[in-house]
């Protein structure tokens, strides 16, 4: 029953990260929109897991928790640095997100 | 499953594909495409969550690694290279495709009704075939994951196929995209600046762990969930960071270009050749059972897995070991070289505009 209830919150707390994804107003909240869902994915992943018997889902979720980390990192070399290829330094490349 | 088990993921599919359809219609009505990108990995998102409910643990696996993880940044990757937003389009452009749409829609919602039922064990699905590699699979194959069993032996063919398809795919980036000896990458910094400390330690520590995750996926997959496709991507993915991090000079320092294309090519040999060695032993073209010639078998100890007394087939065992092998470097290699075409394509744009 607490997993059920656990379950039913994150769907709240999903539905709620669409509306602001979708709604916006500006990329940095979408980002941060996708980027916590993500993490309420990975914890679904692990609720229903438990929730149908079946906790080898987390594998699902643990290798979901590490690729989260390097599309937000994507994310945010995308706006710092518009290219994929620049390595992360101080200097060089580094511009406003317009420009 | 209880009753209230059943209940609860019924109730979860509903909330579930809700969401989908709100993303979706999300998807087709921004015009920026970055918003579509950041919609699409959610959709992603949404649609493993989905699968895991239905209990389809590898798919979701696949759908969580590839279409959230992998095609997320490559499609950022992408848009560096385009205007980032759509124009807007004449709405009487629009009819035609439009009524084109409904009336396909139309036709395949039509269609879903002549479907069995979901979990329909007299389906034909479920009552011929399918029945049959689950009686099956462990006398034949061996104490495998059913669905590896059937995706690298009884359907090898078929998994070979989608190897090439996705060599294929490599190699079409490769070949629009891909940077030559022409290509001129970003001049190496003196000095890492050390403001991004604490990311560049971060990666350090998780390209190890990545890359030990993505051998655990390719060698637990026979077992559990997942398998070389997934563990492939997870393996580029670990390159991919690498790349994001430490720039795409010093990735191709360490995974060359030309390297990361043979490999790709490498993996799809390897599967056909061991297609090809069953037929030089006298089976059908990827038929594990003949991998080995008696001879041969026969040098295998009977203790390699731990009990001598359990009866194995080493054929089957070593075939899939090999070819999921195969498709392991074929996936990883390709999705590092499609990444090399859209990174290193950026840096070539930037040249041309100075």
């Amino acid at each position: 029953m607490l997993l059920a209830a656990g379950t039913a919150g994150l769907l709240v707390a999903m539905v709620l990260m669409i509306a602001r994804a979708v709604m916006g107003p500006s990329q940095y909240d979408r980002i941060l929109a996708a980027n916590s869902f993500g993490t309420k994915t990975v914890l679904l992943l692990a609720v229903i897991g438990y929730l149908f018997g079946r906790p080898h889902f987390l594998d699902v979720a643990l290798v979901y928790a590490l690729i989260n980390f390097v599309v937000t990192i994507a994310l945010m070399k995308f706006f710092r640095y518009r290219s994929l290829a620049q390595p992360l330094t101080a200097s060089a490349g580094e511009r406003a997100p317009h420009d | 499953m209880t009753g209230f088990a059943v209940e609860m993921s019924a109730a979860l599919n509903v909330v579930l594909l809700l969401m989908l359809v709100a993303i979706g219609l999300a998807v087709a009505h921004t015009r920026n495409l970055l918003t579509a990108i950041l919609l699409m990995s959610v959709y992603s998102l949404v649609s493993a969550a989905w699968l895991m409910v239905m209990d389809a643990a590898d798919v979701a696996f696949t759908e969580a690694v590839v279409g959230a993880g992998a095609s997320t940044i490559i499609l950022l990757g992408a848009i560096l290279l385009t205007r980032g937003a759509t124009a807007r389009v004449d709405w009487r452009a629009m009819v035609a495709p439009a009524l084109l749409a409904v009336i396909t829609g139309g036709l395949l919602i039509y269609a879903s009704l002549g479907l069995p039922e979901f979990g329909d064990p007299s389906s034909p699905a479920n009552a011929y075939v399918g029945r049959m590699y689950l009686e099956r699979t462990g006398e034949e194959v061996g104490p495998h994951n059913v669905v590896t069993a059937v995706l690298a032996s009884y359907r090898g063919f078929d998994t070979l196929g989608e190897t090439v398809v996705i060599f294929a795919a490599g190699l079409g980036v490769a070949l629009m995209l891909g940077f030559g000896p022409r290509a001129t990458l970003a001049p190496a910094p003196e000095k890492m600046g050390d403001h991004h400390v604490v990311l560049r330690v971060a990666a350090k520590m998780l390209i190890p762990l990545i890359t030990l995750y993505a051998f655990y996926v390719q060698f637990h997959g026979d077992l559990g969930a997942g398998g070389a496709f997934q563990a492939g991507v997870i393996l580029a993915v670990a390159v991919i960071l690498y790349g994001l991090v430490f720039g795409l000079r010093e990735t191709i320092a360490a995974v060359p270009v030309k390297a990361a294309r043979s490999v790709a090519a490498l993996g799809v040999m390897l599967y056909a050749g061991i297609g090809v060695i069953c037929m030089v032993n006298g089976g059908a073209f990827l038929d594990y059972d003949y991998l080995f010639s008696p001879q041969v078998e026969a040098m295998i100890p009977a203790n390699l897995l731990g009990d001598p007394h359990e009866e194995h087939h080493w054929g089957q065992h070593f075939g899939i070991l090999f070819v999921e092998l195969g498709v392991l470097l074929t996936v990883s290699s390709t999705i590092v070289t499609i990444f090399y075409g859209f990174a290193g394509r950026s840096i070539d744009a930037e040249e041309a505009k100075r």
